[in-house]
């Protein structure tokens, strides 16, 4: 791996030296209805979440995978559906299916089909880490301001390109994950927002974010926040930097202040 | 709806003799014996008995291999991967898509003759994708498998069903994905079912009837040699499914087919012993379904290891005497080669990453070193290989298939009861990760940008010297692959990958001659035909169906 630090930061932005880019993972725009606010009324149990995943394990994951997202246009944990949007539309699915897409219809009692909402509205989160929300206004401010986050990541139209846009970002990751990354970024990075560095035949250096890769190519946007596409036979050096760019934000907000960011990011659902 | 059939008979006996003419032969069984000796038809799954998926067809060459152009295309209509091989017989191509439809196209052109569509039931439960690889032929009739776990036969010349016959009950989840074999006058099918807590079974029907001729439960039962490797009534819902076509010898008289995993999947505390036939090869006499010898390759298997790979025969010198054996790339990250005319051992290697067992003894069995519970596994779920069709090249002596890098599972046991027809895993797995939620890989492509990356494992096509079970090559790829190999007498491998690159490689070296993005997953393997003079290569990526040759 190349030390990344010799290059000169293009990053148009005083804090983004610091702060840097990589972390959140956006993954792929997703969309979320709008009725999915209704869905936050309710409670799920910590029993119901684990009983709902070891149901989910034998009944549903070898079509839906996993992490539920084996069935084209479809991710359950970040609840993203074909035709349902409440607790209640998940129920009528699972148990009358949907026979044009193949999926059988389920005989379960009632007390299973609650473990099956409550492990997918949690967004399969077994792990039961602890996280604390505040206040999503504040959050906004701390974001715009003592956080410093625009300077490189950007939501709905506004801030920096070159850390991924977490216009969705509460949509897509879980509270738990998204508080981990805003204290341990190095351990919550995911490995496609990793910095990287390219050095082509030509003689041309080029510092970015991957987006998209194959075998044959890369694709990727960079530092002045130009879409770049690359074959790999041009490619003369590539690394990956092992850390992320973010800083971590333990000891710099007090917990708070991490609350109310985290309250922020999990209201940022995208269109 | 179903659409049922009683058309039987007539049609079939109407069209008279069995005798090939010159000018518009049958495919007799006599045919798909010395399919080595037409190779401008592609007349079985796997190209031929053997299934080596070797053409000795030389048109296209390494030198010219860059001149190779799209000369037709044909969408298919409905969604979902597409697994299914075409067979090519006198100009005429025979390919199935989602969920039972069979399509005759000139193979010259791509235009349709005929579409047949079948639907299946809706009680049809299949674990893994309403998949279909398609069908066999003998005559002038095609069978094929469907979802609902029936058997039909169609005309070849209309699409007109001439029977359909319920192989096995699809409220119970079996089912059928694979294409048939026609071995002499009997067509050849096994079942899927094995997430489902089905006892499997093969089982071989009169071509011109549909009726019964035998059937091996893959599972014995009480009474039988073998079911002291199960406890109790496990054995009645122990799965050992067999959803990929087998392979036969013709002169030994011998099918060889290979058996999925043991149920609940996940759980072998559950079901203790070793579980026969599950996880195995089994080869049976085709006349009366009678077994003659068995290896298995996963005793006990908690880990999915289906042994449903493409049995591939070859003779060759084995250690300075001619031998007759068969080449086995197995889901459980060891290559191994047996003597096909008695089960015995011969070799096994690793080819990928392996830490479920830390070899294998002298007789091939494994030595079983279980991971503690939360400890990732090598290979993962879906295996250092899976049933990807493999191919072997007499020219280069080379075996080449598709494999799954650095790629890991972590498994869940469960205490699970069997409900008919329900899944019956006995737990579940995770994907290790390099971060917590990072995308990970499984069953079929996510989408068309790749946020996972190669972290959490990679393809390759790989080429293994059957006498060492070691690699020769490895071409890398960034995703991991389901594509299968076709290999010529130019010593030209054609395969693909889930990035949609259709490639054409030095099956000597693993050089890249060529490639064409064709942007969607290859998940089948390419086949080779000849018309008027003109060697052809077909691949199905995404939902397009494409053939090449060269530019004129």
């Amino acid at each position: 791996m190349a030390d990344l630090s010799a290059e000169p930061n293009r990053c148009k932005h005083r804090l983004a030296r610091t702060i840097g880019a990589s972390l959140l993972s956006a993954g792929l725009a997703v969309s979320v209805l709008p009725e999915r606010a209704a869905a936050q009324d309710h409670q799920y149990s910590a029993a119901d979440i684990q009983a709902g995943a070891r149901l989910y394990s034998s009944q549903c994951a070898l079509c839906h995978g996993a992490n539920g997202d084996g069935v084209a246009g479809i991710n359950l944990p970040r609840q993203q559906f074909h035709h349902v949007s409440t607790d209640d539309d998940i129920r009528n699915v699972v148990t009358t299916g949907v026979v044009s897409a193949g999926m059988p219809s389920f005989k379960l009692q009632p007390a299973e089909l609650d473990g099956i909402v409550a492990f997918i509205r949690s967004g399969f989160d077994l792990s039961g880490t602890p996280f604390k929300v505040g206040d999503a206004g504040r959050g906004r401010a701390i974001y715009d301001g003592k956080g410093g986050c625009a300077a490189c990541h950007r939501v709905d139209g506004k801030g920096a390109r070159t850390a991924p846009d977490l216009s969705d970002i509460g949509a897509v990751r879980q509270p738990a994950a998204i508080q981990r990354s805003l204290t341990d970024p190095n351990a919550a990075m995911v490995p496609i927002n990793r910095s990287v560095r390219i050095v082509t035949r030509d003689g041309r250096t080029i510092r970015g974010r991957r987006i998209n890769e194959d075998t044959a190519t890369v694709q990727l946007i960079d530092t002045g926040e130009r879409l770049v596409s690359l074959a790999k036979s041009d490619i003369r050096t590539y690394d990956i930097a092992p850390t992320s760019d973010m800083p971590s934000f333990s000891g710099k907000l007090t917990s708070d202040e991490l609350a109310d960011l985290l309250a922020y990011l999990l209201s940022l659902r995208g269109q | 709806m179903r659409i049922t059939s009683r058309y039987v008979l007539p049609l079939l006996l109407a069209a008279g003799s069995w005798f090939p003419s010159a000018s518009h032969a049958q495919v007799s069984a006599q045919r798909i014996e010395r399919a080595a000796a037409e190779p401008q038809n592609w007349l079985t799954y796997n190209g031929g008995y053997d299934s080596k998926r070797y053409s000795t067809l030389n048109q296209i060459t390494p030198a010219n291999v860059k001149n190779l152009e799209q000369k037709w295309v044909v969408q298919d209509q409905v969604f979902g991967a597409w697994e299914s091989n075409p067979l090519v017989v006198d100009g005429i191509m025979y390919v199935t898509e989602r969920p039972n439809d069979v399509m005759a196209i000139d193979a010259k052109t791509g235009k349709l003759f005929w579409l047949y569509r079948y639907t299946p039931s809706p009680d049809a439960r299949i674990c893994c994708g309403a998949n279909n690889r398609g069908v066999a032929m003998l005559g002038d009739t095609l069978y094929m498998g469907t979802l609902d776990a029936h058997l039909i036969a169609i005309d070849a010349k209309s699409g007109h069903p001439l029977w359909n016959i319920a192989v096995a009950d699809t409220k119970l989840a079996y089912s059928i994905t694979m294409a048939p074999l026609v071995v002499k006058d009997k067509v050849v099918v096994g079942v899927g079912g094995g997430e489902f807590g089905i006892r499997g079974f093969v089982a071989a029907y009169d071509a011109k009837t549909g009726k019964e001729a035998w059937r091996f439960n893959t599972i014995p039962g009480p009474g039988e040699p073998g079911h002291e490797t199960w406890n109790g009534d496990d054995w009645k819902n122990g799965g050992a499914s067999a959803w990929i076509t087998g392979s036969y010898d013709p002169s030994l008289n011998l099918v060889y087919w290979g058996i999925g995993n043991p149920g609940p999947d996940w759980n072998p505390d559950q079901r203790p012993g070793d579980n026969l036939y599950s996880d195995s090869v089994v080869a049976l006499d085709p006349d009366t379904g009678t077994l003659k010898w068995h290896f298995q390759f996963t005793p006990n298997d908690g880990y999915d290891y289906d042994s449903v790979q493409i049995p591939v025969l070859a003779d060759m010198d084995w250690l300075g005497k001619p031998a007759k054996v068969m080449m086995w790339a197995n889901r459980n990250g060891f290559f191994y080669v047996l003597d096909r005319v008695t089960g015995k051992f011969l070799l096994g290697q690793p080819f990928v990453k392996v830490n479920w067992a830390s070899g294998l003894d002298l007789n091939g069995r494994p030595i079983q070193t279980p991971q503690p519970p939360g400890m990732p596994t090598w290979p993962g779920n879906q295996g250092g290989t899976n049933w990807y069709p493999p191919s072997f090249s007499p020219r280069t002596g080379l075996f080449y298939f598709s494999v799954w890098e650095n790629y890991a599972t972590i498994y869940r046991k469960e205490q699970q009861t069997y409900e008919p027809g329900r899944n019956f895993t006995g737990g579940g797995f995770t994907v290790v990760a390099p971060a917590p939620g990072a995308p990970t890989i499984g069953i079929g492509r996510k989408g068309p940008i790749n946020n996972w990356t190669s972290e959490v494992g990679s393809g390759a096509t790989v080429a293994v010297d059957p006498h060492t079970g070691k690699r020769v090559w490895t071409f890398p790829q960034y995703d991991v692959t389901d594509a299968g190999m076709l290999t010529t007498a130019s010593d030209l491998l054609f395969t693909g990958g889930r990035e949609g690159y259709f490639y054409a490689l030095d099956a000597k070296t693993g050089k890249e001659l060529w490639k064409a993005n064709l942007g969607g997953s290859i998940v089948m393997a390419p086949v080779t035909f000849e018309i008027d003079g003109k060697q052809y290569v077909s691949v199905i990526s995404g939902h397009t169906l494409v053939t090449f040759a060269l530019r004129n």
